[in-house]
């Protein structure tokens, strides 16, 4: 009796969602974001500034009239983890999905969204070959690492260092740009005095600043993430070592400084996509003003604010079009999108779904801790 | 040779705290043939624990640096020993029955519950110490510059794991921890109280794992949830390769380790460290099965 009691209680349970999904017609779009894992901060700020946008357009009636809902999952920056975040997302019956994060993270879903054909649109993920696959539904806001790879070797060259060191963490991301960096630098003759990665984690890495150091370069190029370059610089200076460091673009965190420390992040060069704070376009003011009064706080890197780019995208697209068909908004966001003012300046895709457009800057960190955009 | 020095410093540095931490694997494993992989995350909470009070007391302020942070770590020691005891009777000692298998799953669930309710209590970004706390001089020894605090960090390793090990050799108590080491059964028969002396375990073991996590706090400046992982995982190769349930073999283990990650970083690839020392810690096993100093055979796990 009373088994059958908690069955009926269950299904009731399962069925009261489901009726209440069905209750309204929606847009529905996909967020998948590391919101656990050690790049939880970056999926929790995605999910933020995607929550936010939608907020924004629900209030302002919506998308052909009817609200926005967003299917949040989480793919814990694991590669088997967002597989079966993307095996649900797509029964869920969403145009389009948001992410993810890292590139490994991205590759593990691709396939399965596009044999879905549900139209994807990555946030972080840089590594070259993801666009390289000739996948229909597949596109992404940020940069390429080839173009990184270019801008990091000019800049190194443009400054005038002649011996270059190169340390990257065995990531996918990271070494494929240190590798990009390191072909580009050779052949212009610039000499290569160290190449070598770390292990991302890990507290001390006096070892291989002791080791960095005895290489003698002018400049070290760090193509790793925030954590590991705020160490390096506190640990840099705490051993004496002058040295300039040049960070790739996912060293850009205001975490970066409160981990180093100002006094000793101070100098500390990094490439990115330029932040909404020293943008200027109204996009990026207001929704800058929207981001603060909502989350008392600047986003906590580009990336999640790439999110809210795809996020924009996606419902423009579908605005346009008038429906949520994914082989029309695939065709829109190649063909039809030009200029579309992002929240990170213009915004259009090429034939393969990468975005078009020169993105990166160079920005270096000032006494107050601040990024500072360099002209 | 300044370089191989410099090296030397570094891995013992890091091995100080390996070794710290593998006591807490090895003290457990000696008593109750478990490995408890919620240590890793004791530690970690040792190290927000200390944020907090450190912010929150301001202790720092009223006693002075030194002083102040050694009434901090006797704090943080004792809070994280409480929840270590509490971990014991909630999550193992149910099981202390069961096969083995459902202790070790036990273990990995409240390895679990612990790294998410920190993130869930701290957030999931890096909170840092504040910078100005210690000081940044340093000495040179041989031609090797030695920040002072690597020092005092070394020296409080060695101090802590000295103090445990005249606790286990001359207490009464420690010698009733050997006895249920050695066998529980025998240990009852002859008066000890043996879920006592596992509850003390249980108290010594976390408590060093949190002082160990409070120090690589306050040394590094950078604190995160999953930081328990990785130290966890290397403390307890480390109290392996010592001697799994062996106290000296975790203070050898833990800081050789340290030093063959440094040499092997430095000489051989800084990319390979990992796999270097987890080679020797497999040619090691394979010639001495039981660790350095171990004495009895791993046979679960």
């Amino acid at each position: 009796m009373r088994k059958k009691w908690l069955f009926s209680l269950l299904i009731g349970l399962l069925l009261f969602p489901m009726m209440l999904c069905q209750a309204q017609a929606q847009v529905k779009i996909g967020l998948m974001a590391p919101l656990t894992g050690s790049w939880a901060s970056e999926g929790q700020a995605m999910k933020q500034v995607v929550d936010l946008l939608a907020e924004e357009v629900n209030k302002a009636g919506g998308v052909l009239g009817q609200p926005v809902e967003i299917y949040v999952e989480d793919d814990g920056g694991d590669p088997r983890q967002a597989s079966l975040a993307a095996q649900r997302l797509s029964t869920r019956g969403i145009a389009a999905v948001i992410g993810t994060y890292g590139s490994s993270i991205t590759e593990a879903s691709q396939n399965i969204y596009d044999e879905a054909k549900i139209v994807q649109v990555a946030t972080g993920s840089t590594a070259i070959r993801l666009s390289e696959k000739g996948l229909k539904y597949f596109f992404r806001t940020s940069p390429r690492d080839d173009e990184q790879g270019l801008v990091a070797a000019n800049t190194l060259k443009s400054m005038g260092f002649q011996k270059v060191a190169i340390l990257h963490d065995n990531t996918t991301y990271a070494k494929g740009l240190a590798d990009e960096a390191q072909t580009l630098l050779q052949a212009d003759n610039v000499d290569v005095v160290f190449f070598d990665a770390l292990t991302p984690g890990e507290r001390d890495y006096s070892t291989i600043l002791s080791k960095l150091r005895s290489a003698g370069p002018d400049v070290v190029l760090f193509t790793g993430y925030y954590p590991e370059a705020g160490l390096l610089m506190r640990q840099k200076k705490a051993m004496g070592w002058d040295v300039p460091f040049l960070g790739g673009d996912a060293t850009n965190n205001p975490d970066l400084v409160s981990i180093a420390g100002k006094d000793a992040a101070v100098g500390f060069m990094f490439l990115s996509p330029p932040v909404p704070q020293d943008l200027d376009s109204p996009e990026a003011t207001s929704f800058m003003a929207a981001y603060r009064a909502k989350y008392q706080s600047d986003p906590a890197s580009v990336w999640a604010v790439l999110a809210g780019d795809a996020f924009k995208v996606i419902v423009a697209a579908v605005q346009d079009l008038g429906s949520t068909d994914s082989d029309k908004i695939a065709e829109y966001l190649r063909t039809g999108l030009k200029d579309f003012q992002g929240l990170t300046g213009p915004i259009a895709f090429d034939g393969k779904g990468d975005r078009v457009g020169e993105l990166y800057r160079v920005y270096r960190v000032d006494g107050e801790g601040n990024f500072v955009m360099q002209p | 040779m300044q370089l191989f020095l410099e090296q030397l410093t570094n891995g013992l540095a890091v091995g100080g705290i390996y070794a710290l931490i593998a006591l807490g694997y090895t003290m457990v494993y000696g008593v109750l043939k478990l490995i408890n992989f919620a240590h890793g995350d004791l530690f970690t909470i040792g190290a927000y624990l200390g944020l907090t009070l450190l912010l929150s007391l301001g202790l720092t302020d009223h006693l002075g640096p030194l002083a102040g942070i050694a009434v901090l770590a006797a704090m943080v020691m004792g809070l994280v020993a409480v929840i270590g005891a509490l971990l014991e009777r909630v999550a193992y000692r149910p099981l202390r029955t069961s096969p083995r298998l459902s202790a070790v799953v036990s273990a990995l669930g409240a390895s679990i519950f612990f790294q998410n309710a920190v993130m869930l209590l701290y957030g999931a970004r890096f909170r840092v110490f504040p910078h100005d706390l210690l000081p940044t001089t340093a000495i040179t020894l041989f031609g090797v510059n030695i920040p002072v605090m690597r020092i005092i960090l070394f020296a409080t390793s060695l101090l802590l794991m000295a103090g445990l090990y005249a606790f286990v050799q001359k207490t009464r108590t420690g010698m009733a921890i050997r006895a249920a080491a050695i066998d529980q059964g025998a240990a009852k028969l002859m008066g000890i109280d043996v879920n006592r002396v596992i509850m003390y375990v249980f108290l010594i073991g976390p408590a060093l794992g949190g002082v160990a996590g409070l120090m690589v706090g306050l040394y590094y400046g950078q604190i995160n949830f999953t930081m328990g992982w990785v130290y966890g995982l290397k403390a307890f190769t480390a109290a392996i390769l010592g001697g799994i349930g062996n106290i000296p073999g975790a203070m050898l283990g833990g800081l050789l380790l340290g030093v063959i990650e440094a040499m092997g970083a430095t000489y051989i690839s800084m990319a390979w460290k990992d796999a270097i020392s987890f080679l020797v810690l497999i040619l090691i096993l394979i010639f001495r099965p039981t660790g350095i100093l171990g004495e009895r055979v791993a046979d679960k796990v």
